[in-house]
């Protein structure tokens, strides 16, 4: 009986480069390494072609081919001996297979240099172990994390369910997820991202592990991991993602016709700088993208099946939990209770207050009109919807002395043009804050009650537009 | 023909892989644990764990045909040697230090794409047979679109 190719699932995570033997017609062998191989059902495996390369010539004259894989978890080796049967050129495999290429290639701002083009599935006739290649169960990179047992898993989606319940914010609530994933499945690193304003575009609105908050990072619809959740809407693992990289750059090195324009520098990826396993999860409900999830370690293969299942799972959850929360903010906002702006002393003069302040600390604050963009000192602080805010509340402050503000009156304020419908100013107004607590400590948004907060400043400012 | 720097690259310990196939072109292929060049330039020789002999050696014996793969983890940097096979004996004791020294380079490599040295552990290199092949073609196979082109 063969080995069911469903329990090998952890060799085709693609952590070590599987390799690829076909023989042409005229009887000449032919050994080749081979990125990535995808397991397709119970009876079937899909190998990517991305090239016209000598193995894709052997098997177009003789199906016969033989793969070679090892399994990360115990280093045993797993031969595959297969018939080709056909290619793909759409549908969820090659999509998937697509996306994974693509997810990589963005890394390494490559991204459309190379691609898929096909998804060639074979059938597997036979499964046998590799005798050269034994393993240990004892070997594997996975036995540098913990294993979850199903008792311990379920313990801990209770218990960050619990913590996400107690939440009363969305600063509490991202804040609590993220603690939940460390503190229940152990993993130190991840981030939540929102869609903004504008199109296409996500923002970092929290993150946990990293020496950089990064909050404000932004990340376009197809870039990295969390790009590539959102545009595809799908669940994205990769392990080994620095062979992966390794494996692009070779690709472009080689390539024919290199672009000279195209800088081919590694872009900046948000948290680790080099992550080696990545999990990114689309925070969905009823069709509409709330957030992404991305988690990350530098550990090269994480994130197992079970880890897998268990996030995506908890995916639903929390995009739920998010638009709940988002809701609730704009619901209390806008209670009657709220309408009215706080009163305001104006008889406290702005030059007394700034007196109180730490009268040694100046800031210049520089907003770019079209380009909706604040510059500190000119340094590049925030951009968009949450600078409009900063920037009107700066002037209101400034010319009326004013510093408690009602989310109210910002929806209101057609200066600021918000959406009629769902402008998740909330969650503009948290970035914003979290902003400023990173770059610029003595201007605060301190929360007063729901739907209302107060602009503190401890330092004396300059105000300056340009168009 | 094997130039002195492609020599001292395939001799640097790297990945390497041996496929063979039978009569009816259907393709064996295995793990090698050493390669040397001959001072000629035209031979090499290939050693295959003991273990993993018995896959191949029916293909090699009959038909003689070998394609050997050898690609650096680090950039991927490749190429594939064509060739066959003029003799096939016990790697003999004085060779097991070149087998040891490239096995063990190949295993560092391995590690610096976060491929934890433990994992290839239990991995078998001796004993070995060496397997002399006549180089008949050499061709790159680094990735990408030049793969398949002669390189010597």
């Amino acid at each position: 009986m063969m080995v069911p190719l469903a329990s090998l699932a952890t060799c085709f995570q693609g952590l070590r480069p599987a390799q690829l033997y076909t023989c042409s017609s005229d009887g000449i062998p032919n050994a080749a390494y081979l990125s990535h191989v995808e397991y397709v059902d119970a009876e079937h495996v899909a190998l990517s072609f991305q090239f016209f390369n000598k193995s894709r010539r052997n098997i177009a004259e003789n199906p016969h081919a033989l793969v070679n894989m090892v399994d990360p978890d115990t280093g045993q080796g797993w031969s595959l001996r297969l018939e080709y049967v056909r290619s793909e050129t759409t549908g969820p495999l090659f999509e998937r297979m697509a996306l994974r290429i693509e997810t990589i290639a963005s890394y390494c701002n490559l991204k459309g240099v190379f691609k898929l083009r096909a998804s060639d599935i074979y059938r597997v006739v036979d499964v046998a172990r590799i005798p050269e290649e034994s393993g240990s169960p004892t070997a594997g990179v996975s036995q540098m994390t913990t294993t979850l047992d199903p008792v311990f898993t379920m313990k801990a989606l209770h218990d960050l369910s619990a913590r996400i319940n107690r939440a009363d914010s969305l600063e509490t609530l991202v804040d609590s997820i993220l603690a939940g994933i460390e503190e229940s499945f152990g993993f130190t690193q991840s981030m939540i991202l929102l869609p903004t304003e504008q199109e296409g575009v996500l923002v970092t609105i929290a993150s946990r592990g990293y020496p950089e908050k990064g909050v404000g990072a932004e990340q376009r619809y197809g870039e990295g991991m969390a790009g590539a959740v959102a545009e595809s809407r799908a669940p994205i693992r990769i392990s080994g993602l620095m062979r992966g990289m390794l494996y692009a750059m070779a690709m472009y090195k080689a390539s024919l016709n290199p672009d000279p324009q195209r800088d081919a520098r590694r872009v900046p990826v948000p948290g680790l700088a080099n992550p080696d396993s990545q999990l990114g999860v689309p925070l969905i409900v009823r069709g509409e993208l709330v957030g992404v999830l991305v988690i990350e370690s530098e550990t090269p293969y994480r994130f197992h099946e079970e880890d897998k299942a268990n996030i995506e799972l908890l995916g639903s959850y929390l995009a739920i939990a998010i638009q709940n929360m988002q809701w609730q903010e704009r619901s209390a906002a806008s209670a009657p209770d709220t309408l009215a702006p706080a009163p305001v002393d104006v008889a406290v003069p702005l030059a007394q207050a700034v007196g109180q302040a730490r009268a040694a600390v100046s800031h210049q604050v520089t907003y770019y009109a079209s380009d909706e963009c604040i510059l500190l000192d000119g340094d590049y602080l925030i951009r968009g919807l949450p600078a409009k805010i900063l920037w009107r509340l700066l002037n209101i402050r400034d010319k009326t002395g004013r510093d408690e503000f009602t989310n109210r009156e910002l929806r209101l304020d057609k200066s600021l043009n918000l959406p009629e419908w769902k402008d998740n100013l909330e969650s503009r107004l948290l970035l914003l804050r979290r902003r400023l607590d990173e770059k610029c400590p003595e201007i605060r948004l301190a929360p007063r009650s729901r739907g209302r907060f107060a602009l503190e400043v401890q330092c004396l400012l300059t105000l300056n537009e340009q168009l | 023909m094997i130039d002195a720097q492609l020599a001292s690259f395939l001799q640097e310990g790297l990945g390497l892989q041996v496929g063979t196939r039978d009569a009816a072109l259907r393709p064996s292929g295995g793990r090698a644990v050493a390669l040397t060049v001959d001072p000629d330039g035209r031979h090499i020789v290939v050693y295959i764990p003991e273990v993993a002999i018995g896959r191949l050696l029916p293909d090699l014996e009959s038909n003689g045909h070998a394609a050997v793969s050898i690609g650096r983890p680090m950039d991927d940097r490749a190429c594939q040697i064509k060739g066959t096979v003029v003799d096939i004996r016990q790697a003999e004791d004085h060779e097991r230090a070149v087998i040891t020294t490239q096995f063990t380079s190949y295993l560092g490599q391995l590690e610096m794409i976060g491929i934890p040295r433990a994992v290839a552990s239990c991995w078998t290199n001796w004993p070995a047979r060496a397997v002399r092949l006549k180089v008949t073609a050499i061709f790159e196979q680094s990735p990408g679109p030049s793969a398949g082109h002669p390189i010597a």
